[in-house]
């Protein structure tokens, strides 16, 4: 069921959290256990987000600029001008959506490279944000029911998790059981292939990119409500963790192969390292407690993580080519079905 | 279309806002004020010219911004230590080198995308400077500030060695056969590999001098002031990149002069100074740096479009 | 005269594929020797031979009397061979000069371009062949026959001894042609020897001195040109049995599926084809490489929609603007690149196969496993595909059963106008076969089958009427019963097949 990439990473996850255990201190406690998920929930809903989009063979680098922009225009909502909290997400998610329309459309239609777009929408949004507070301003007045979603317990689990489930599976169905699904690997296995084949390329590769500035837009409002604060920093250098949670997930950066249930689990065995490394004080480097330094270390790790995923992400895919190619080029499978 | 149209354009909408700046702020051109002000963009402009050759040979590394900030500490932890400036400029230039020298490995060798390869890359020396000096401000011993010179001279020789640099690296792009290789690396590397040129080590190389370039440009910032922060290379790479892109370097590879990026580096780089002048709010230039990658890129789109129907 | 080059016994093959079989070739200096066959004859595997693009797999080559082991492109290069193929291989954002100092010698890292001596030497070179261009000029600005002359230009200049022209003359006006001529004409008088492939048999006979014909990877002889006519020439090319074996026709053309009426596409090239296509009949499309027959395909399938003309589908005139559209009007198009367009190797039988369907096959666009292996499974069983399962990678199968996955996507559409791209182009024989009794099965069940190829015997073997295209244009509708090899040949050459044999 597992694909051998996936049970790779379980493993890593087992070592990961027995190594935490021994190291660091109220590691495996559940207040702790609860938080590696409730303070990475947003990571993993851009990681989910960007897997569609990575599948079609391009990248979003805006996810984290949009989260920025996203909370301060929610923020903006519901501090100046009042609006209920609720109806501000929903608008929220809706901005975000139409932000990835933006970056669907100059890549769809103008047939411009995902990379610079992206790379271009990442400062835009993220100045637009910065403009907005003019800089310096933040929003922190929000109603409890709201603060009540990043902070808060549904039957054991925190509430933002919850909604994580939700959308985790939603887009799991979409990729895995739905042909739009199918056309997104279609599309990053061979573009122009699908186009013969009638996949409504265009269209396809949009949603993806909706889906994402939606999901950004998402992410921020949880943000928001797990810091009680919403500012134009917001998400700053998510979207290198988002990709990181992706690639180590076995997804290929071509496009093409790769699963979403290998997303979460590169996905926890981020979180996992983030956190465990808060939680060794009892070691020192460079003179300082793990702990006080662990985000340094978490975000070196992840960096060197992303490399040695790529580097075997190619080292395979260059073994598959030429396995494949040496099965096309002999006469005929030993097991055939029809002898 | 005149083969050199956007370089046209650029140089004439920076003619515009320069004379606007005339007529409405004229006090934008007080001597001392101005000529602090250009010595301050000529590290970016140093970075810009690097990211113009990584573009141009249809790659691309937005770690420079890490990588200068590293550059700028290792010469100044080398400096303070005692060590004479020679040493700490050679140290800033050999960590750039060896950072380069990492990416164009991870791509030239290994065939992985430069984005991801360079975000990656990014990320741990971003960590690694701020694990290593957790924020600290770096003072710097009297000696280094403005080479040991007075202020003026000091500026004097920065803007010297940068435009002395931009002439060279323009001239060889033209001039050298390396410059030809990474001009047909990036149309077309299989065109290039059968006309002999080997489009990976040149990809490496590329990386290698960016890596050179943000040392550099990391030592002519460290010059400026008598002590280092360890973030002064934040938002570079897009700093880079916009320059770059709008003054005409393509991003999908092989064409691009340097003399665009000059120019595009210093319309953007005076959108700021000139918003403050004109007495509006500074905070718009992240977002003015985003639009104008995005026109850029468009145009370019749209220009590529209408040659290839 | 001294030999340049030398092939003897040459052997390649792709797989299964024999490309080139025993095939022996010699140039001399001075000498204009043209290579001629059909498309698949194995021209081009030879030229990569040649240039060191591909290792033969038996055989000697010799150059300038040395025999040469391991040929790469960059030893190639430097033993002075050279290559001009119709896409010319120039970087569009240098000059005419920057691009020809590219190719000269070898040069280090830091060696300085010497601009002065480049633009004497690109004067020199584009005033020796005539061309009246500047060396200043972006090569993205020239037009394709003037890059080509430049291309030639940069041969030159390169110092090559032995230069390959592939179908130089494709794309040239008749002056240009002339210019080529003379250059060509110059070139042996410096002692170059010129390997000249071109289907123009006037040119042949203008030009060349000798004239080896392949035909089915082998050589079936090497001639002085003088000693052979037109017709024995072509004879040479196609003369074979046409097998028998293929599966005869059995029922009557039904009602008229597919009409088209001067229809034309500028940007391809298509121009003013006018035909029908009837349900249970097989159209052959013959033609060279370039003669517009995949332009008109994919004009019909919707990749390039036409801008003249009309298409009539059952009688009503429909306008197809792409792929999903042609598709809902029951046009189905199995592509000639299978491998880049027909198959996608990395996804499964079953994922092929449903391509094509997935609204009809997965209403609400939910998968549906089950029913997506049933009809894998049909089309393995009636197609004869051998693979491991539905859910082996289409590479993992060999070209042939590929081809018939390809086949059974469009199937699965349940088409009325079946368009087959070179359905048999790579694929081993006992595959052929099977792929030709299928395509009649269809056309007996009622479907209108359009149908390209290259491959002579099948055209003749497959058709009911055949489609000859030239210059994107239909020249000629040739019915079973008076096509032989001669007469469709001679209408996709041009000739107008006097002295017949």
């Amino acid at each position: 069921m597992l694909a051998r990439h996936e049970v790779v990473l379980v493993l890593v996850i087992l070592v990961e959290v027995l190594l935490f255990q021994a190291l660091g201190r109220n590691f495996l406690v559940g207040r702790n256990v609860s938080n590696i998920f409730r303070h990475s929930v947003e990571i993993g809903l851009l990681a989910v987000a960007m897997t569609p989009v990575i599948l079609t063979g391009g990248i979003d680098l805006s996810v984290g600029s949009m989260m920025g922009l996203c909370a301060v225009l929610f923020g903006m909502m519901v501090n100046a001008f009042g609006l209920d909290p609720w109806l501000a997400a929903s608008i929220t998610i809706a901005i975000g959506a139409f932000g990835g329309g933006i970056n669907a459309v100059l890549i769809t239609r103008l047939k411009l490279p995902p990379l610079i777009v992206t790379l271009g929408t990442f400062s835009f949004f993220r100045g637009l944000a910065e403009a907005l507070t003019k800089g310096a301003e933040s929003y922190s007045n929000f109603p409890a029911s709201f603060l009540a979603l990043g902070n808060s317990d549904i039957a054991g689990l925190p509430a933002q998790v919850w909604v994580f489930v939700v959308v985790a599976a939603a887009i799991w169905v979409l990729v895995h059981h739905t042909t739009v699904g199918r056309s997104f690997r279609a599309i990053g296995f061979a573009p122009e292939g699908a186009r013969y084949a009638g996949i409504p390329v265009a269209r396809n590769t949009s949603l993806a990119y909706i889906i994402a500035g939606a999901v950004a837009g998402l992410a921020a409002v949880i943000l928001v409500s797990r810091l009680g604060e919403a500012r134009a920093n917001a998400g700053i250098g998510y979207e290198l963790l988002a990709i990181t949670a992706v690639v180590l997930g076995g997804v290929s950066i071509f496009g093409g192969s790769g699963n979403v249930s290998g997303t979460l689990l590169g996905w926890v065995a981020l979180a996992i390292l983030n956190n465990g490394l808060t939680r060794i004080s009892d070691y020192r480097i460079m003179d300082q407690p793990v702990a006080s330094v662990a985000r340094e270390l978490s975000g070196m790790l992840t960096g060197l993580l992303l490399l040695a995923a790529l580097a075997i992400g190619a080292a395979t895919k260059s073994l598959a080519v030429r396995r494949a190619r040496l099965q096309s080029l002999s006469k005929s499978p030993s097991n055939p079905i029809n002898p | 279309m005149n083969k050199y149209f956007r370089e046209l354009t650029v140089a004439a909408a920076l003619v515009l806002l320069m004379l606007a700046l005339a007529v409405f702020a004229p006090h934008f051109f007080q001597f001392q004020p101005f000529i602090s002000r250009l010595t301050s963009q000529m590290p970016a402009l140093v970075a810009a010219i690097g990211i113009a050759l990584v573009i141009i040979s249809r790659q691309i590394d937005i770690s420079i911004g890490a990588q200068f900030s590293m550059c700028a500490v290792i010469a100044g932890v080398t400096a303070a230590s005692g060590l004479p400036l020679g040493v700490a400029i050679l140290a800033a230039l050999g960590a750039g080198a060896l950072m380069g020298a990492l990416n164009g490995l991870l791509v030239a060798y290994l065939r992985l995308p430069s984005i991801v390869v360079t975000l990656a890359t990014m990320a741990i020396w971003q960590e690694a400077l701020r694990l290593w000096q957790q924020g600290r401000l770096l003072a710097l011993p009297a000696g280094i500030k403005w080479f040991g010179c007075d202020q003026l001279t000091g500026q004097t020789i920065v803007i010297s060695i940068t435009f002395i640099l931009l002439i060279v690296a323009a001239w060889a792009m033209k001039n050298l056969a390396a410059g030809r290789f990474i001009y047909a690396t990036g149309t077309d590397a299989e065109a290039a590999r059968l006309a002999g040129i080997d489009p990976q080590r040149t990809t490496f190389g590329v990386f290698v001098l960016m890596g050179i370039l943000a040392g550099l440009g990391a030592v002519l910032n460290l010059v400026q002031s008598p002590q280092i922060q360890p973030n002064c290379g934040d938002g570079l790479e897009l700093k880079a990149i916009a320059a770059a892109v709008v003054g005409g370097v393509a991003i999908s590879g092989g064409r691009g002069t340097l003399w665009g990026v000059l120019l595009g580096m210093l319309l953007l780089a005076n959108v700021n100074p000139a918003l403050t002048h004109f007495h509006q709010p500074p905070y718009w230039e992240k977002a003015i740096q985003g639009l104008v990658i995005l026109i850029a890129v468009m145009a370019d789109g749209l220009r590529s479009r209408k040659n290839q129907p | 005269m001294k030999s340049l080059l030398k092939l003897t016994s040459i052997h390649k093959s792709f797989g299964a594929v024999r490309a080139l079989r025993d095939v022996s070739f010699e140039l001399e200096e001075g000498e204009v020797h043209a290579l001629l066959g059909e498309n698949g004859a194995g021209k081009s595997t030879l030229i990569k031979v040649i240039t060191g693009a591909h290792q033969p797999d038996g055989g000697r080559l010799f150059v300038a009397g040395n025999e040469v082991a391991q040929l790469t492109p960059s030893k190639a290069r430097e033993l002075g061979i050279a290559c001009i193929y119709q896409q010319p291989a120039l970087f569009p954002d240098l000059t005419i000069a920057e691009n020809i100092g590219l190719r000269l010698k070898k040069t280090g890292f830091l060696s300085r371009v010497r601009w002065a001596d480049q633009r004497t030497k690109a004067v020199d070179l584009l005033h020796r062949i005539g061309a009246e261009i500047s060396p200043d000029a972006e090569v993205r600005s020239l037009s394709m026959p003037e890059q080509q002359l430049v291309e030639i230009a940069c041969a030159l200049g390169s110092g090559a001894r032995i230069v390959i022209m592939d179908e130089p003359t494709a794309s040239l006006t008749q002056k240009e042609q002339h210019l080529l001529f003379k250059v060509v004409r110059e070139l042996k008088q410096s002692g170059v020897g010129v390997v000249y492939i071109s289907h123009r048999l006037e040119e042949i006979f203008a030009l060349a001195d000798r004239v080896t014909v392949l035909r089915d990877g082998e050589s079936v002889g090497t001639n002085p040109v003088d000693s052979l006519t037109e017709s024995q020439l072509i004879k040479l090319m196609v003369g074979r049995e046409v097998s028998s074996i293929y599966p005869p026709a059995e029922s009557e053309a039904g009602a008229v599926v597919l009409s088209l009426s001067n229809l034309g596409c500028s940007a391809s090239g298509v121009s003013g084809v006018t035909f029908d296509v009837r349900a249970g009949e097989i159209v052959g499309m013959a033609g060279l490489v370039g003669a517009g027959r995949t332009e008109l395909a994919r004009i019909l399938f919707g990749i390039t929609p036409a801008d003249r003309g009309e298409i009539q589908l059952n009688g009503s005139r429909v306008s197809i603007n792409s792929p999903r559209e042609a598709i809902g009007h029951g046009i189905a198009y199995v592509p000639e690149d299978r491998r880049r367009h027909g198959v996608i190797l990395e996804m499964s039988i079953a994922h092929n196969m449903t391509m094509a369907v997935h609204s009809k096959l997965f209403p609400g666009t939910w998968l549906r496993t089950k029913a997506e292996n049933l009809l894998a499974a049909g089309f393995i069983r009636d197609l004869g595909i051998k693979a491991y399962g539905p859910e082996a990678p289409g590479g993992s199968l060999s070209g042939g059963n590929q081809q018939k996955v390809s086949v059974a996507r469009w199937l699965a559409t349940k088409p009325k106008l079946l368009i087959l791209d070179e359905p048999t182009q790579g694929v081993d024989v006992g595959a052929k076969s099977e792929i030709h009794k299928i395509i009649r099965g269809l056309a007996k069940d009622g479907l209108a089958v359009l149908m390209i190829s290259s491959d002579l015997p099948e055209v003749l073997g497959m058709s009911d009427r055949i489609a000859v295209m030239r210059g994107g244009e239909l020249v000629e509708i040739i019915d079973h019963k008076n096509a032989d090899a001669h007469t469709v040949m001679a209408a996709a050459l041009g000739t107008n097949g006097k002295d017949a044999a």
